[in-house]
């Protein structure tokens, strides 16, 4: 991470006071004792089935943040650290469970789980499964999405906010746009689900809400937005 | 808070009432299509 610099030399060659030293190797150790949790949560949020173990590793390592903050370390902001993990984690499980539809779903499996999740919520991920020429879930317009967001969006949103944890400058910026097109994402593929609602509810277990409610979660670009335009950006190092 | 960042909040408050404003529609199409079908 791009601390400031504050302890480097002096014009006329004298170290700065040892407090100052102490300070900042103090602040990155308690910085890094903490991502070493957040990142070891996030790993595992990001792998859909052992998800719900990487949640307490995540909330106690921002429990860590949290404590060297208040204890005046210059440690990372929490709001930054939320929202930069929760990008990561978020694009992660969608880019890679729509690699899976794509690349992997004949396998027994995804044969399995897909279309027993489509069964429930999402007839798209159940009725003729695996018959068209490329991937598994067969919805009008869903392979489309699925290449567009796996190649272009979330690569980009995954690295944009691995630089905004690091305090960059760019990671911020990138972030910004890549939030918009999470709006332009949400807005195209609602709007399908919708055209095509009689093909992707019928029959389903949870007709409507269910697929709501499990896919609300990901509207996180949303939220983050207000934050990302409102932040002083000079917090972030250039 | 100078005029500026009145401007910019008042952007993104009138951009939140148009995306929620927009799922919000959405899922009431979805209701009311489920309403009237055997799904």
């Amino acid at each position: 991470m791009k601390l400031p610099s504050l302890n480097r030399l002096p014009g006329n060659g004298k170290r700065a006071p040892l407090a100052l030293d102490d300070h900042i190797g103090e602040s990155r150790r308690a910085q890094w004792g903490a991502d070493k949790w957040l990142i070891a949560g996030s790993l595992l949020l990001g792998t859909n089935a052992a998800g719900i173990f990487g949640l307490p590793l995540f909330l106690w390592g921002l429990q860590k943040l949290r404590l060297a903050s208040r204890a005046g370390l210059s440690v990372r902001p929490i709001m930054v650290t939320l929202i930069g993990y929760l990008v990561i984690v978020d694009a992660g499980l969608n880019m890679q469970g729509w690699i899976l539809d794509l690349m992997a779903s004949h396998t027994l499996i995804y044969r399995v789980l897909y279309t027993a999740w489509g069964n429930a919520f999402d007839m798209g991920y159940f009725w003729h499964y695996n018959q068209l020429w490329i991937g598994g879930a067969s919805a009008p317009g869903e392979k489309s999405w699925e290449l567009a967001l796996i190649l272009v969006v979330f690569p980009m949103r995954i690295a944009a906010a691995i630089a905004f944890l690091q305090m960059r400058r760019w990671g911020y910026q990138w972030l910004i746009v890549t939030c918009w097109f999470g709006v332009v994402i949400w807005v195209g593929y609602v709007m399908n689900m919708t055209v095509f609602a009689d093909l992707r509810y019928t029959g389903t277990v949870f007709p409507v809400i269910g697929w709501w409610i499990y896919d609300i979660v990901f509207i996180t670009p949303f939220l983050a937005i207000p934050y990302l335009h409102t932040v002083n950006r000079e917090t972030f190092s250039e | 808070m100078n005029e500026r960042d009145r401007q910019r909040r008042r952007a993104l408050i009138a951009f939140q009432i148009f995306i929620y404003g927009y799922l919000l529609i959405q899922f009431g199409i979805q209701l009311s299509m489920w309403a009237t079908r055997s799904w």
